[in-house]
């Protein structure tokens, strides 16, 4: 579970952040949507502590991250991130990069470390890419293979950075169907995307952001029909 | 009119060509120990702890701010004095020109980490990965790998600059074509023979940096 109080984020004298709280619950889906500038990457990447917050508190499981003296690296094994520009490790195959955590901070078997990576690529439909380095993947196949990568610590919870913004768009769908397997696994997920059909479908909740604030929090059935907020409503009737 | 008499001095050409071993010992000890201490310096570079960053930063301003030659001279002459422990010429000239070519190459690595993409990092921190693995693993061999070609450059001024190993009475190539130019009174053509000898290691260092980066870009 993850718990967000009053989260505030200040890059110099700009604030992106103003004071976002929220729960969510162990296995639910959580779309995050909104304008481009209403802080939705920097709020997600508040969540592992990538940006840390000026102010608020982070709880996950319970423990407060944001305090000091944290392990912030055991925690973080726990919440898996799946990026926009993907930052698989360019210098190593697609195997080597989803079993190189396992192997060096769970300090799993070597063979154990190989057949999970290999089970999880293929999962992601990767089959036969597990030698290939990324320079050679297209652009769905390194997301997919970076999924493979955050789902191979076995994590609590998965957070996704507009995970299609930067793929070409018939790369989209075969990442989203990815997305959406796992949704079904009852995995935990935060998802930042401008894809709302696929936000609509996949998740349980739609956070709203806008201008650093969180406007509005519905189960997604009820945001996209009839959102409450003005903001929202011209939102979806600028990008629908 | 000068006439050039490589006669007289082709007896003593296969002395001076001894030296290049000499050159070339002096050249690949300080460029490898000269590389893991640049390493080392670069990661205080990077690092958060000010103290470690200050050291760095103020080491490399020392070593480029002052001529080589002068460092030479110091640590040749200033140990003893110093220390009390006579310092041999070898000795005198792997750790000045380690300690010098470690300051040029930290900055040349921490180039090569800044320059990479922080989604690298990014993507270590999200795993778990702790800060020494990260470096070791992730960071280090893809900032390497980008700044081979400068090391080769590194390498090269360094093989140049070891002739100053000479001044103190280091062996190597040139100071070898001064010791047959004062023997036989003949200055040109054992010099003559050095700067050829030189501009050969130079060439060979250049052609494999060229076909490195070259195979870099493809790669």
């Amino acid at each position: 579970m993850i718990i967000l109080e009053n989260i505030h984020k200040s890059f110099g004298s700009h604030e992106v952040l103003r004071g976002i709280s929220g729960t969510i619950s162990q296995g639910e889906v959580v779309a995050i949507v909104g304008p481009s500038g209403s802080g939705k990457s920097t709020f997600l990447r508040s969540i592992n502590l990538l940006e840390t917050p000026t102010q608020g508190k982070v709880f996950i499981d319970r423990i407060c991250i944001t305090e000091k003296g944290i392990d912030i690296e055991k925690i973080r094994t726990k919440v898996g991130m799946v990026f926009q520009q993907f930052n698989l490790f360019p210098h190593m195959t697609a195997l080597e990069n989803v079993i190189y955590a396992p192997l060096k901070v769970k300090k799993i078997l070597r063979k154990d470390a190989e057949a999970l990576g290999k089970s999880l690529l293929e999962k992601v439909g990767l089959k036969d890419k597990f030698n290939t380095y990324p320079p050679h993947l297209s652009g769905g196949q390194k997301q997919r293979a970076a999924i493979a990568r955050a789902l191979a610590m076995a994590p609590e919870a998965i957070l996704f950075d507009e995970p299609t913004s930067a793929l070409d768009p018939e790369m989209v769908k075969e990442v989203l169907n990815v997305i959406k397997g796992l949704a079904h696994t009852g995995m935990t997920m935060v998802i930042v995307t401008h894809e709302m059909g696929f936000a609509r479908e996949v998740a349980d909740r739609v956070w709203f952001l806008d201008e650093g604030l969180l406007v509005e929090d519905s189960p997604s059935k009820d945001f996209f029909e009839s959102p409450r907020t003005k903001r929202a409503r011209s939102f979806l009737e600028k990008v629908l | 009119m000068i006439i050039l008499d490589f006669e007289r001095i082709w007896p003593s050409i296969p002395y001076i060509i001894e030296g290049v071993k000499v050159t070339l010992a002096y050249t690949s000890v300080s460029l490898c120990l000269g590389f893991l201490w640049g390493t080392l310096l670069s990661l205080f570079k990077v690092s958060h702890l000010n103290i470690l960053k200050w050291f760095a930063n103020f080491y490399t301003s020392i070593f480029r701010g002052t001529p080589l030659l002068l460092q030479l001279m110091l640590i040749y002459h200033a140990t003893p004095q110093l220390t009390g422990y006579t310092i041999s010429i070898w000795e005198a000239g792997i750790l000045t020109f380690t300690l010098n070519s470690g300051a040029y190459i930290s900055e040349i690595i921490r180039s090569g980490i800044t320059s990479l993409d922080k989604g690298q990092k990014e993507a270590a921190l999200s795993l778990g990965i702790p800060y020494s693995l990260m470096m070791k693993d992730i960071i280090l061999p893809q900032a390497f790998r980008n700044i081979l070609p400068s090391l080769v450059n590194e390498a090269i001024d360094l093989l140049k600059e070891s002739a100053l190993i000479s001044v103190i009475g280091g062996a190597d190539i040139l100071r070898r074509a001064n010791i047959v130019a004062s023997e036989k009174y003949l200055y040109f053509e054992p010099l003559l023979v050095a700067g050829f000898l030189y501009y050969v290691l130079v060439m060979i260092l250049t052609l494999a940096a060229h076909r490195l980066e070259k195979k870099l870009k493809t790669a």
